[in-house]
């Protein structure tokens, strides 16, 4: 019965109308044999369900291109529905048949004129996806037409039709005009078509990252705000993405287009929502916090992010990634909302733990007991890596809020106790972490979790328990028992454990020396002689050599203080938050990553950054911020590799004045196997020890002694430097110790002779001061809207200044000046505020000094000299990068010992010698050696060799670089030699300059 | 922006399959179809990556509904998109499912070419998109109000689909009966503590409005005249009706909002969201459901749980599929039940470590008990700490929780023929908590 109706409400399907789904049944033999002469058909009917079963093919992938003339035979019909039906198809197939698609063209062209917009709107649409390059030449006339459409449905499906050509052929699309006709669109009455126009130009804009294309001026953004009151929900996500872009000129301006963005944060569609938080939380940046409305608008934020927690699970996780985005840059928004985040029994487990993360950023101590509540739950249910991060949670709170450890770790002791496996890992990872917060408070635990040893299976749980045994080891009595009992299976462990193992029984062996000996023996040779992991033999390697050479030492070393850990993990990196806030509900947001990590092509590569914020006590950012953004307007500064940061490191630990000063020569290469362990042991163990045993070792580290020894032989037999100069031993007798690193008891006599040579030392002439060049101008106005600043270096009185004339060269009158540099060779940064305490009115100029330090992060620049500058004044942000001479970090005190300057320079190797001409120079030896100690480049000696003048020079930059100069003056001759020996000698090049400059001045 | 489009079946089939762009390559569907079948239970499903190209797609009707980009565009945007998309073609064929696609993929076809254009969402407002739509849709099946058996109260299962259900009627827009619909659906999601106190109670309402009305230019819901929005605004004493926030879709004008809290709006053929809010805490009325637990070890080393369970409804009303998920220890090997009535049963799951008790239809102002007997090897005082929490699911017809109402529903102009208005309350449980 059943059947027999079905049947009969299917054969009357079939008299009145067919139903689509035939079509899909399976291909038979000469199926497209069927279709061709049904497509030829006369009867209309019968070639609509034609082209539908061709379209019903092509859905499921089967190839019907062989159809392509006889559809397109049938594009000429007033039959609307099949119409679309044989555009559907050529968009699909047009690619493939390039030369067949011109066919179509005429009908294009033709339906462009239609009377029926309908009819116009499809055929523009479907001309611009027939990606076929040479319909587009035929696609213009009619585009153009279009563009100026009576109908705003025909401009605005036109409008996007730009793009579509663009993607095509940019350059036609430029040549054409067509870009201009889309801007004066932005104007145009119909806010749908303004809002296609944006997305448009949007698209345009990004491939052309430079071109002015979207001109976002005040006069636009009002457009743009008027037309986001009217247009439909998804132009509104267009024309918020593009405001998002813009960067207002004042905090005033900001907040007015805050003000009138706000609405749509109750908008129920959640992407025009987080649209609109993006425009906010990015603008915002730019209000004073001290504002009304900066405390209105955030209020404002918090209930919209609450709404999208009630969506379904999807745009929840979404949600809450974006979510955890905005509690790190402002937690002020949502600190009352905490009970929103607590997890719900029927989450899906990734919105579970995405709510857990932002649980902790939020936790304080007003809501701590709640939460740790909340955690206490989520430790026992069921989904194992859920319980996992509600454990490390609960650690985590003990961490950032000092109120609740104790409560925290009482917690984290009862899941201790339910035994569950992994509950008892993740609390004892978490506890190592709490002892690193509050030392010497809760060891009282340690004897419970020591019960719990056996049951420990992952590396870092076993890592983490070792860590605390030998943190530990004087108060728990069976230590070395624990750790020998690890110490079994130590080429098992993963390298994590050995390590910590290694580092925990020397820890052991320091607290207590006489009874585990025979262990330590044992881990050091287990970690040097029979681990193929070369970190874990090196720090076994150290840890020998220092036992063996200073116990007392080593005791300071390895049982040091350690550095308190931070209160917030996981946080993500401030410059990558920063554009991760630009890209508020993108996916960006969602992976948490930049765009530049996952879109190809040009597209959204262009790193976005937040405005600068207008609180004029503020600092401008932080100069990591700058880099990307200053070196794209300075010649192109070389991030140095791994190799130049080391030498770099090197040379600067070379400083005389270090006050760990190296260890004695002797203990470095002589130092053999046999001695290990030896000597320094008795300060350890009192007079009851015994002679230990050696290990056995056959191969014998090369070189173990730390970096900063020096690393040549002290070997100065025969000084030829010393022998030219007065033929005398003496001098070469103290010069043991590493060169520049000078004992304060130096005290090697030297012969008469030198004496006379030497005695020049006090200075010929009356310093002339410091080199100053004259002034520059770093940044034209052009560049700065009408900023422009000129300047120079000097060093005067021991302090290195920045001298700086800024003019203001536009119309209205700046103020809030800042400075900012970023990290550079020397580490150079500002000693204080830039001091402009007026206003600058337009044409004026003023003069600012402004005092450097040299303990700003060093990075080294190329050139080395290089520094890049951000101002910050009341209009915006500008970079620019300027070159200091070297001469102004020559320090007053950088004239070297005579003896100390001969043994120096014979130390430094002759590759790092280098030799400079100067050319067309008239002076003769006085006067340079007068100008030069002007800048702080001493003359030490002076010698006169066949009518050439030698004067010896030194100087010492303020990273404790010594320079030594042998300057050449031959009277009469205007061209001089320079040769400067430095151990980094990358810093010559720079001096010889300052010597130019000084010399030709 | 959009790159491809495409819904498939649950076996991986392409039904419907449209490249906007041209830039996400063509072997998409297949990739998509192993990524998502891979899914674990613990990995969002939200947006999945591969190569150059985002998946982000969402389950409607047994069929995944897919959407490719390859730039840096918004899954808010493309989700919200997608579930309008699923929402049209439910109206226009009557009905997401692989059948009711098959038969009118020209007309879903039709429909995308007029929602997106390159990839840029156009418009998702069926009252827009008739205007362009030539295809005429094809019903699987003469509609009918009878097919509703297999499926829970208003449309589907609730704890099946997170999205509550709203509406009876499944047909398309064009044709039919001139009926409306007007419903208010509320989820609670509520956390009582180990004493008994309510720790949090939360409300999400909506009401939702179906028309099939042609002929209607305005529609006039009255809500309850007390209803207060907000926290700071309350009127006059006692227990008026209150939300904290509620947002409007853009097509409710709300000039009698302020004054006489009436909502005016043009309906839409279909189904529309006009409402939603919610409410934090301070709920008007007592909580639905009390759960009073007893736990212990007896002496021969089972663990004894006896559970009351009180209905606070009004007498009047009932609780319908009411089912408590009780959390028991790990390795419980078998359960033993006494139930108060007949009409209640219970098991033991020990996949999800669970005992799961249902009961049918429970009425307001009653209250059921069961005692539950597990055995438990190695009961420990450890493993105590691992029972509950109890969680609730249920369903209660003709209940706000808010006390939300509608006061009046006025049609304009008025109605030739017997038009049939139909307002229908449902309060479910999003989560409901019971700690133990």
């Amino acid at each position: 019965m059943q059947e027999w109706a079905n049947q009969l409400c299917e054969n009357r399907q079939f008299g009145s109308k067919m139903t689509d789904s035939k079509y899909f049944t399976t291909t038979k033999k000469g199926e497209i044999f069927e279709l061709k002469a049904e497509l030829n058909s006369d009867k209309k009917e019968k070639k609509k369900e034609a082209v539908k079963k061709v379209i019903a093919s092509m859905t499921v992938g089967k190839d019907v291109s062989a159809l392509f003339p006889d559809v397109v035979n049938c594009m000429q019909t007033d039959n609307l529905e099949l119409k679309k039906l044989v555009y559907l198809y050529l968009m699909n197939y047009a690619k493939s048949q390039p030369d067949m698609a011109i066919m179509a063209v005429n009908t294009f062209v033709k339906d462009c004129e239609d009377p029926n917009p309908l009819i116009r709107a499809l055929a523009v649409r479907t001309m611009g996806c027939i990606r076929v390059d040479k319909i587009t030449e035929y696609l213009c006339e009619p585009l153009r037409k279009c563009l100026k459409d009576e109908d705003p449905y025909v401009r605005k499906t036109a409008a996007v039709c730009v793009a579509k050509l663009h993607d095509i052929n940019a350059q036609l699309v430029e040549d054409q005009g067509f870009l201009d006709t889309l801007k004066d669109l932005i104007s145009d009455s119909n806010p749908m078509v303004v809002a296609n126009a944006v997305a448009a130009l949007s698209e345009i804009a990004e491939s052309h990252p430079n071109s002015n294309l979207l001109d976002l001026n005040p006069q636009t953004i009002n457009k743009l705000l008027t037309a986001l009151n009217e247009c439909t929900e998804w132009g509104q996500i267009f024309i918020l993405d593009c405001l998002a872009n813009y960067t207002p000129r004042d905090d005033r301006e900001s907040q007015s287009i805050c003000e009138r963005v706000t609405p749509r944060l109750s908008h129920a569609n959640s992407a025009v929502v987080l649209s609109a938080v993006k425009v906010l939380m990015k603008f915002m940046e730019m209000l004073p916090k001290d504002l009304d409305y900066y405390g209105t608008l955030l209020k404002k934020l918090a209930p919209p992010l609450v709404t999208l927690l009630s969506a379904e699970p999807e745009l929840q996780y979404v949600a809450l990634r974006n979510i955890n985005l905005i509690v790190q840059r402002r937690p002020e928004i949502l600190k009352h909302e905490m009970k929103v985040f607590f997890v719900k029994y029927n989450d899906p487990i990734y919105v579970k733990l995405e709510k857990l993360d932002i649980m902790i950023r939020l936790a304080s101590q007003a809501n701590i007991a709640q939460v740790l509540a909340e955690l206490k739950e989520y430790a026992t249910e069921v989904d194992v890596d859920f319980v996992r991060k509600a454990v490390r949670a609960i650690g985590r709170c003990a961490i950032k809020v000092e109120q609740s450890a104790e409560r925290c770790v009482s917690t984290l002791l009862d899941l201790i106790q339910t035994k569950v496996n992994y509950v008892v890992q993740e609390a004892i990872v978490v506890i190592k972490d709490i002892f690193r917060k509050y030392p010497n408070k809760y060891e009282s635990v340690i004897a419970t979790l020591c019960e719990n040893l056996d049951s420990l299976d992952e590396p870092e749980a076993r890592a983490a328990m070792i860590w605390i045994v030998g943190e530990y080891a004087e108060r728990i009595d069976n230590a070395d028992e624990l750790l020998e009992s690890f110490l079994e299976g130590f080429h098992d462990e993963s390298t994590q454990v050995q390590l910590q193992l290694l580092t925990a029984i020397v820890k052991l062996f320091l607290k207590k020396p006489t009874e585990t000996q025979e262990l330590v023996q044992q881990v050091l040779s287990l970690a040097t002689q029979d681990s193929d992991n070369p970190d874990l033999r090196d720090r076994g390697y150290i840890y020998w050599r220092l036992l063996s050479t200073d116990p007392v030492a080593a005791k300071e070393v390895v049982l040091a203080e350690k550095p308190l850990i931070s209160e917030e993990t996981d946080l993500i990196e401030p410059t990558l938050l920063e554009e991760l806030i630009c890209h508020i509900g993108t996916l960006a947001s969602v992976y948490h990553k930049p765009p530049s990590a996952f879109v190809e092509g040009s597209r959204g590569v262009q790193h976005k950054r937040l405005p600068g914020s207008a609180g004029s006590g503020e600092s401008v950012e932080s100069p990591d911020a700058n880099t990307a953004a200053v070196a794209s307007e300075v010649p192109p500064a070389v991030i140095p590799s791994q190799g130049d940061l080391l030498g770099d490191l090197l040379n600067l630990d070379l400083t005389p004045t270090s006050t760990t000063g190296p260890p004695p020569a002797s203990s470095g290469m002589q130092m053999g196997a046999m001695d290990l362990l030896g000597g320094g042991l008795d300060s350890l163990m009192g007079d009851e020890s015994e002679p230990l045993p050696v290990p056995q070792r056959t191969d014998t580290p090369q070189s173990p002694q730390p970096p900063h020894q020096s690393p040549s032989p002290p070997d100065y037999c025969s000084t030829e430097l010393g022998g030219d100069l007065g033929g005398s031993p003496a001098i070469a007798s103290g010069l043991g110790a590493p060169p520049v690193a000078v004992p304060p008891s130096f005290t090697a006599p030297v012969s008469g002779g030198l004496d006379d040579l030497f005695d020049l030392g006090g200075g010929v002439g009356l310093p002339a001061g410091s080199y100053v060049p004259s002034k520059t101008v770093w940044l034209p106005a052009m560049k700065a809207k009408g900023l422009e600043i000129s300047g120079t270096f000097g060093r005067r009185a021991g302090v290195i200044q920045m001298e700086m004339t800024l003019t203001n060269k536009a119309m209205s009158v700046m103020t809030d000046f800042a400075i900012q540099f970023n990290r550079n060779s020397f580490g150079l940064a500002p000693a204080g505020p830039l001091q402009v305490l007026t206003p600058v009115s337009p044409n004026q100029s003023i003069e600012v000094v402004l005092p450097l330090n040299t303990v700003g992060p060093v990075m080294k620049m190329e050139p080395l000299n290089n520094l890049q500058v951000a101002v910050k004044n009341n209009i915006d942000v500008f970079y620019f990068s300027c070159q200091y001479p070297i001469s102004m970090l020559f320090l007053e005190d950088g004239k070297m010992e005579r003896q100390v300057f001969l043994a120096t320079w014979k130390d430094i190797p002759n590759d790092n010698e280098l030799q400079f001409q100067l050319k067309d120079c008239h002076f003769n030896s006085d006067v340079a050696s007068s100008k030069l100690q002007g800048s702080n480049i001493f003359t030490i000696a002076k010698r006169t060799v066949e009518g050439q003048d030698m004067l010896y020079q030194s100087m010492k930059l303020t990273n404790g670089i010594w320079v030594l100069a042998e300057l050449r003056v031959q009277a009469g001759n205007p061209n001089h030699m320079v040769s400067l020996k430095c151990r980094a000698p990358e810093v010559s090049q720079c001096v010889f300059l300052s010597y130019e400059a000084v010399l030709k001045n | 922006m959009i790159s491809q489009v495409f819904i498939l079946s649950s076996k991986g089939d392409r039904l419907i399959y449209k490249d906007f762009r041209g830039d996400a390559g063509s072997d998409v569907v297949n990739v998509f179809y192993e990524k998502v079948t891979a899914l674990t239970g613990d990995q969002p499903p939200v947006v999945m990556r591969h190569k150059q190209a985002h998946y982000v797609h969402v389950r409607q009707g047994g069929l995944y509904l897919v959407a490719i980009t390859t730039a840096d565009s918004s899954p808010f945007a493309v989700i919200e998109f997608l579930n309008r998309f699923a929402a049209l073609v439910k109206d226009y064929c009557g009905g997401l499912s692989e059948k009711s696609v098959q038969m009118n993929f020209a007309l879903i076809y039709e429909l995308l070419d007029e929602m997106v254009d390159y990839g840029y969402v156009q418009s998702t407002s069926s009252d827009v998109l008739k205007n362009f739509i030539q295809t005429e849709a094809v019903s699987p099946q003469p509609f009918s109000l009878f097919d509703l058996g297999n499926v829970g109260l208003f449309g589907a299962d609730t704890q099946q689909s997170k999205v509550a259900p709203s509406s009876a009627a499944t047909r398309p827009i064009q044709g039919g009966k001139s009926e409306i619909f007007v419903d208010v659906v509320e989820r609670m999601a509520v956390v009582i503590g180990t004493n008994g106190v309510l720790m949090k109670a939360d409300v999400q309402g909506e009401v939702k409005v179906k028309c099939f009305l042609p002929s209607c230019s305005e529609i006039r819901i009255g809500l309850n005249e007390d209803l207060s929005v907000g926290t700071s605004q309350f009127r006059g004493y006692g227990t008026a009706v209150r939300v904290d926030e509620c947002s409007f879709h853009p097509a409710v004008r709300l000039e009698e909002f302020d004054s006489h809290r009436i909502l005016r709006l043009s309906p839409s053929q279909g189904e529309q969201s006009i409402m939603q809010y919610q409410l934090a805490d301070h709920l008007p009325s007592a909580l639905p459901f009390r759960l009073f637990p007893a736990i212990e070890k007896d002496s021969s080393g089972r663990l004894l749980m006896y559970l009351k369970l009180r209905c606070d409804l009004p007498p009047k009303s009932a609780a319908v599929n009411v089912s408590a998920t009780i959390r028991v220890p790990k390795g419980c090997v078998s359960l033993s039940q006494e139930l108060s009535s007949p009409d209640q049963n219970a098991e033991l799951r020990s996949q999800s470590r669970a005992v799961l008790w249902k009961i049918l239809r429970f009425p307001g102002g009653t209250q059921l008990s069961a005692l539950f007997k597990l055995e438990v090897p190695a009961l420990s005082s450890a493993s105590m700490m691992e029972v509950g929490p109890v969680g609730l699911s249920f369903e209660l017809p003709k209940v706000t929780a808010t006390g939300l109402h509608i006061r009046f529903l006025r049609l304009s102009p008025v109605q030739p023929g017997p038009a049939q208005r139909w307002v229908r309350y449902v309060t479910h449980s999003d989560s409901y908590t019971i700690r133990i």
